[in-house]
Formats: C-alpha cells, sequence, structure tokens
C-alpha cells in the first residue's frame, strides 16, 4: 500500500532542489515544471516500492533526465492533464544571468548539461555523479570538463573554475 | 566584469525558487485520475477487442447475422489525455530501481472519512499548533522514528496501523521571553488505526507501562536505572494514556546528579486515531505538567477539527 504521508514528505522535502535540476537539463522554466511534476506523478504511482528505494531522489533524476531528451512526447498526458486546471500563476521573469546561463546550456549535450547540475547544484563529487549516472568516473570528468570549456566559450567574461572537478574526484 | 560558473548556477536555482510547484496533493490526486483514465482506456480496447472478435467469429460461423449490430463503439479521443507507457523504470547508478507499477492504484481515500472509517492520509492540520506565547519559532519537523520511549522491549499500538506522521517541535513556556532557549520539545505523533484498534492500541500502551516498572539505560543513559508509572488521566479524547518516565539527571559531564528528570508521554484516541505527545525536554529540563496538558487539550482539538 502507498503511503500518501511519506510521499507529500518526501515531496515537499526535495522538489524544490528538483525543479533547480530539473531547470539546469532542460532549457525552459515551464517545461521544468512539468518535467518534475510528471516525474512526481511517476514516483507516486510506484511509491509502494519506489518508498524503500535506497536513492529516491537519484532515481527522480534519473527520469526527469529521460523525460527532457523526449519531453514532447512524453509530457503530453500531463500537459493535458494540467491544462484543466488552469494557467499557471504569473510569475516575473528570469534573471539575466539565468537567461544567459541557459542559454549557454541549450548548446550543450543532456549528458553534460545533466552532470553540470549535478556538480553546481547539488556540490556532487565525480565519484557521486558518475554512480548516478551508471558510467566511470573517467567520463564524468569528460564531461564536466568539456561542459565547462564550452560554457566558457559561449559565456565570455565567465571564470573557468579550473580545479574543481579534479578536486573532488 | 568575471562571473563565476557557480554564480549563474546560483543565479538559477533561486529563479527556479520562485516557481511554484502544486501541493503534494494536488500532484497526487492528478496522478491518480491519469492513472484510472489509462485504466478505463485499457479496460474499453479489450472490450473492443472481445466484442470485435465475437462479431467476426459470429459473421464467420453463421450465414447471416441473428441479431442486429450493437452501437458502435466510440474510438477513444484524440483529445483525451494520452497515457504515457510506462518505460523501463530508470536505473539511477548500480542500485535496481522498482518495476512499475502494472496494475492500476487505488486512489487515496479522502483523509475526512465519516465516523467509523479510518483515514487514510493525515493532513498537516491535524497537527496542533502551539499557542502563540509557547512556539519557540523553530517550527515542525517530520520524520521518522519511535513515537514511545523504550518499554522494555514491548511495542505498544505497532498493529493495525492504517498510517502514521511524526513531528518533533520544541516550546517555550509562556514566561520565557522570545529569543530564549526553548523549555521542552516533543515527539508528536498522529496515528490512525484500522477500526476497532485504536483501543487495542492503548490497552497495550498501559499494559506495557505496567510491565516495564523499571528499564536500565542505555547509550547515553547506560548506568542509570528510569523508572515508568501509570498516572491518573481523563478528560482527554474519548480515552487517554498518561505515564511519566522518571531517571537520575547527569550533568554536563554524564554523571548522575541527586535531581531526577521527569518526562511526561500522554496517549489519547479519537475515534480510530491515536495522538501522542511524548515531552523530551530540552538540555535536561523536566517535563511542565500543565503544558503537556495544555498541549494535549490542543492536540485533541486540531484532531477533532480534521475529523468533523
Amino acid at each position: 500500500m502507498r503511503d500518501a504521508n511519506s510521499f507529500d514528505d518526501f515531496y515537499r522535502s526535495t522538489s524544490a532542489r528538483t525543479l533547480r535540476y530539473g531547470y539546469a537539463v532542460a532549457d525552459d522554466l515551464g517545461e521544468a515544471q512539468d518535467l518534475v511534476q510528471e516525474a512526481y506523478a511517476r514516483a507516486w504511482r510506484q511509491w509502494g516500492k519506489l518508498a524503500a528505494h535506497p536513492a529516491p531522489e537519484a532515481w527522480l533524476r534519473l527520469v526527469i533526465s529521460r523525460l527532457a531528451t523526449d519531453r514532447w512526447r512524453r509530457l503530453r498526458g500531463w500537459r493535458l492533464a494540467a491544462s484543466r486546471s488552469g494557467p499557471p500563476a504569473d510569475v516575473g521573469p528570469p534573471g539575466e544571468e539565468t537567461v544567459l546561463l541557459v542559454g549557454a546550456l541549450r548548446q550543450l549535450p543532456a549528458r553534460q548539461r545533466q552532470a553540470l547540475a549535478l556538480h553546481y547544484l547539488f556540490d556532487m563529487p565525480v565519484a557521486e555523479i558518475a554512480r548516478e549516472a551508471g558510467v566511470p568516473t573517467g567520463t564524468v570528468k569528460s564531461w564536466l570538463s568539456r561542459g565547462r570549456t564550452r560554457l566558457a566559450e559561449l559565456l565570455p567574461g565567465v571564470v573557468s573554475e579550473e580545479l574543481e572537478v579534479n578536486d573532488v574526484a | 566584469m568575471s562571473r563565476e560558473l557557480s554564480g549563474l548556477y546560483r543565479a538559477l536555482a533561486a529563479d527556479a525558487d520562485d516557481r511554484a510547484l502544486p501541493a503534494p496533493d494536488r500532484l497526487r490526486g492528478r496522478a491518480d485520475r491519469r492513472a484510472h483514465r489509462r485504466a478505463a482506456l485499457g479496460a474499453l480496447t479489450v472490450a473492443v477487442l472481445v466484442g470485435g472478435t465475437a462479431a467476426g467469429t459470429r459473421l464467420v460461423l453463421t450465414a447471416g447475422p441473428d441479431a442486429p449490430p450493437g452501437p458502435p463503439v466510440a474510438s477513444p479521443d484524440e483529445g483525451s489525455p494520452s497515457p504515457t507507457p510506462p518505460s523501463v523504470p530508470p536505473t539511477p547508478g548500480r542500485s535496481s530501481p522498482p518495476p512499475p507499477a502494472r496494475t492500476p492504484d487505488t486512489p487515496p481515500r479522502t483523509s475526512t472519512g465519516p465516523a467509523g472509517s479510518s483515514p487514510t492520509s493525515i493532513p498537516d492540520r491535524a497537527f496542533f499548533a502551539l499557542a502563540a506565547a509557547n512556539d519557540a519559532g523553530t517550527g515542525s519537523t517530520f520524520g521518522p522514528g519511535p513515537v514511545l520511549p523504550a518499554l522494555c522491549g514491548a511495542t505498544p499500538g505497532e498493529a493495525g496501523i492504517v498510517t502514521r506522521r511524526v513531528r518533533t517541535l520544541a516550546f517555550k513556556l509562556a514566561t520565557t521571553p522570545q529569543g530564549y532557549v526553548p523549555d521542552g520539545s516533543y515527539k508528536h505523533s498522529i496515528t490512525v488505526y484500522r477500526p476497532g484498534r485504536a483501543d487495542d492500541a492503548l490497552a497495550e500502551l498501559r499494559r506495557a507501562v505496567r510491565d516495564c516498572p523499571t528499564r536500565p539505560g542505555t547509550g547515553d543513559t547506560a548506568g542509570l536505572t528510569s523508572t515508568q508509572r501509570l498516572l491518573p488521566d481523563g478528560g482527554y479524547g474519548d480515552e487517554s494514556v498518561l505515564f511519566e518516565v522518571r531517571r537520575p539527571a547527569t550533568d554536563y559531564e554524564g554523571a548522575p546528579e541527586v535531581r531526577e528528570v521527569v518526562r511526561l508521554v500522554r496517549a489519547v484516541r479519537v475515534g480510530n486515531v491515536v495522538t501522542v505527545l511524548w515531552e523530551l525536554g530540552w538540555e535536561g529540563t523536566s517535563s511542565p505538567r500543565s503544558q503537556v496538558d495544555q498541549d494535549s487539550r490542543r492536540a485533541v482539538d486540531a484532531i477533532r477539527n480534521w475529523l468533523d
């Protein structure tokens, strides 16, 4: 039986940072909201088993990553369901720095976006990112290195924090 | 002007934080409605296939239709939500994810059922709010954990549970100025039992306290024996159990002191719901009885308001 209370507690305690992650791997905040809600809806459908999962938040992020790569087809059901509850509340536009970053992230491969998001938003060491992605640590280092290099090219004036990737390994 | 990448990500996080996500109960409701629609669509598809097969068979086996054809079955509306076929569940890292649920789950029933039925979820509003004069300003923290002190290995009230939520909150006495350290704290739980099991839980608790008059301490209280005893109680909910746990106080180095620390624990039943206020103190304080009584009443009122 699914325990609504434990799901609600999980949702309340993780949804804000999950939305940050969704924003960093998608290229639009509205879409990130859809992705995140879809991921939590799937989590709720499987909550009876997912509640005992050793890393349910990592599971969520992986769902979001996969949805982000095929979002239009997979999100159709959620969008239609959400549209019945009216338009979302008005919110202000994102800040200039966010717009610049998101614009640059759009030009990066998905795996690099995901690795960078885990590193910068969750402060995850390389080994942990590798575990979550199911790849060797060398691959993660490569994603981070290439991602940062590309962002530095796309974002003039951004300081390349050279040592971070190797330091956290 | 140079910027750091980490600063840009912080800006992105701040912008994301401005966006609100729906409340968890709304999200669950939407997810369940979608699951039901998908189940209904699946049943409809099966019916169409079975009906079509049967009709086709009859057409083949008979020279002519004996019965008039049934009404056409509408095809699924293109505008209805397209059920997303559950993909193979992703695998985070090397850990194995749970397999996707293949059968539609039953929707969560409303948490405010009629008298005699048991709610299946406990909303925040079921938990009482401290009086303004007692609010230590530290809020509540929900999480897992025991809802009763150790009672010689007994586990009263652990059978017949439908759902449970537990929180920890600190309080101050009304005479303590704002900004001072709290005067005590509660482990506050609400447990919903299957019909008829909540009074069993309280009976088990009474028996467990009676059967555990003394208990040797463990961990931080190793070497210190606590005594437990039931106290006369009444006037809270449908029935209540109040007991105290008394043990020698310790100084900052863990050595026993002359004085004692007394902890009060009250369990109150309201229908199929039991709420327990376990006063845990704050840096060695004992439980102030009048405060525990006052907060017990507030706890009962909040549960009654929820269930009404």
